[in-house]
């Protein structure tokens, strides 16, 4: 039941995002040629219009991942129901785990769901996408991309206010990727990992199947280590 | 069933920087009785309870709960299946509704008991669909109550278990009380509703600036416990009634007032023996023991 908890706790949230970003995927992908990108053609730039999309997705993703990361015993603290929560036969690392879990799963869902509406409204359109590339896409965004969603479990275990954990996490997210923008070498940038930059072609604008595994598998890593610090952390606190 | 005691501490201590909440208290809370947990605000009965289901950690000393380690994360989690805790909040989650939060909690205990449950929905008038945020401090304290109570719990860990009740819930709350007690439930619970104690609890512990001050069966207290107004013809010699079982001496003139937790006989002979014009001893109640017990120090 500890999951049926972490759902309802996230539920509103999830949903609206979930409504939110595939509302906007769709929307873009069905009038953005002619409409919004003056000059592209239907037949030719489909393919750097989903591109495109990819990256309005990343930043409404990341968005997304970070306010689902968000709550948590810590947070439960701050509104008094933690002694509730800690005073149930669950281990801590239990609580989190599973909290984590359902965020994941959302997170997967923050991407797949998305997908699937543009992928559905170019073949309504006519232009059927190959089915492939919305798996690479989605496999960048999830592989590259649970490292935000871990930024914002571990800073919510650290930070309980309401407004103060959820910027600390953007503040967290953000922050690095512009620097890393600006000064970092071009294969530490987690940000063009998760669009694709590494892995489309630029004329054909079609992601090339050639991904960035070892990029992929140190996000992850990344994320597997950021949640188990939250993990400890949140087993060394006191409520 | 052993004879080892339901709660057990030896030289618990909690502080926070310089600040000591709980001071080397070792406290023994005996299986199937309903013991008080009696203290002012900031006293650390919040902060026992606490370390008692290991959600802060000790500072020094160490304790059980059920014989299980509070310390050990492992052993406080198979201990807190046995216990149920309705702390002083009476904390729920406000985006459950009543029904939803009842087989939340119902998942974690196999021993559940669902004829208690209907009961107290009943008794206590709990609309099951509402949002638990939507519910007044009144019927949260009482939903608090249905899950603790519906576990089947070995031990009941209340703080401030009336808070928030009219008059008719808390007696509803002490007969209930009574009952899980004769039911073989040990319960302890803290309380500033000195009445309510009085007529529930067998055994009281006092805690005051995180020392335990008092800790003994209530009927003992009423037996032991005594006020003795003196009258003397001249200004008493206070130095005479500093003897064993005077917790206490106020002189004010010609008159003196002591307070004493036995020995009251030894202390009425000497006063006779002194010439006093007037002798009464009066039977005290908890609230004066505990007044008396916090003033002191």
């Amino acid at each position: 039941m500890l999951w049926y908890k972490a759902w309802l706790e996230t539920r509103a949230r999830f949903l609206t995002l979930l409504a939110t970003v595939t509302a906007v995927c769709g929307f873009f992908v069905y009038h953005a040629l002619g409409d919004l990108v003056p000059g592209w053609r239907l037949e030719r730039d489909f393919d750097r219009l989903l591109f495109v999309n990819q990256q309005i997705l990343v930043f409404l993703w990341i968005f997304g991942v970070v306010l689902l990361g968000m709550g948590g015993i810590v947070r439960e603290k701050a509104i008094g129901t933690s002694s509730f929560t800690l005073a149930l036969p669950a281990s801590r690392a239990r609580l989190v785990g599973i909290r984590v879990g359902v965020g994941i799963i959302e997170a997967i869902a923050l991407g797949v769901v998305p997908w699937t509406a543009v992928f559905v409204v170019s073949s309504l359109a006519g232009m059927p996408i190959l089915i492939t590339q919305v798996g690479l896409y989605l496999l960048l965004l999830v592989g590259g991309g649970l490292v935000y969603f871990a930024v914002a479990v571990l800073v919510s275990s650290l930070v309980s206010g309401e407004y103060t954990a959820p910027s600390v996490a953007f503040g967290v997210t953000l922050l690095p990727t512009i620097l890393s923008d600006a000064y970092l070498p071009l294969f530490l940038n987690n940000r063009r990992l998760v669009t694709g930059a590494f892995s489309v072609d630029t004329i054909s604008f079609l992601l090339s199947g050639h991904l960035p595994w070892l990029g992929i598998l140190a996000s992850l890593s990344a994320a597997g280590l950021l949640l188990w610090a939250s993990i400890i952390v949140v087993q060394r606190r006191e409520f | 069933m052993t004879n080892e005691p339901a709660i057990l501490t030896h030289a618990l201590a909690k502080s926070y920087g310089s600040a000591e909440a709980v001071r080397r208290l070792d406290l023994s809370v005996g299986l199937n009785r309903i013991t008080a947990f009696l203290g002012r605000n900031g006293a650390g009965k919040s902060t026992t309870i606490k370390m008692l289901l290991g959600l802060v950690r000790p500072s020094s000393g160490e304790g059980t709960v059920l014989g299980k380690r509070i310390a050990d994360p492992e052993e406080n989690r198979e201990m807190r299946r046995r216990v149920a805790f309705v702390a002083e909040d009476k904390p729920l989650y406000g985006y459950m509704t009543v029904e939803q939060i009842i087989r939340f909690a119902r998942s974690f205990y196999p021993d559940w008991r669902i004829d208690v449950e209907r009961t107290l929905l009943r008794d206590y008038e709990l609309p099951t669909h509402r949002k638990v945020a939507n519910l007044s401090k009144g019927m949260r304290t009482k939903l608090a109550l249905l899950l603790a109570f519906a576990r089947r719990p070995e031990l009941l860990i209340l703080d401030e278990p009336s808070e928030g009740l009219d008059p008719v819930g808390i007696e509803s709350l002490l007969q209930t009380l009574v009952s899980q007690s004769a039911d073989g439930v040990t319960v302890f619970f803290s309380s500033h509703q000195i009445a309510e104690v009085e007529r529930v609890a067998d055994h009281v512990c006092v805690l005051d600036q995180g020392c335990l001050r008092l800790d003994a069966p209530l009927d003992s207290l009423r037996e032991l416990y005594r006020r003795i107004d003196l009258v003397f013809a001249f200004p008493p010699p206070e130095r005479e009634f500093q003897i064993s079982g005077v917790e206490s001496i106020r002189t004010n003139g010609r008159q003196m007032s002591l307070f004493v937790s036995g020995n009251a006989e030894a202390v009425t002979e000497r006063a006779h023996n002194l010439n006093a014009t007037s002798v009464e001893v009066t039977r005290v109640g908890l609230r004066e023991i505990f007044l008396e017990t916090v003033r002191e120090n």
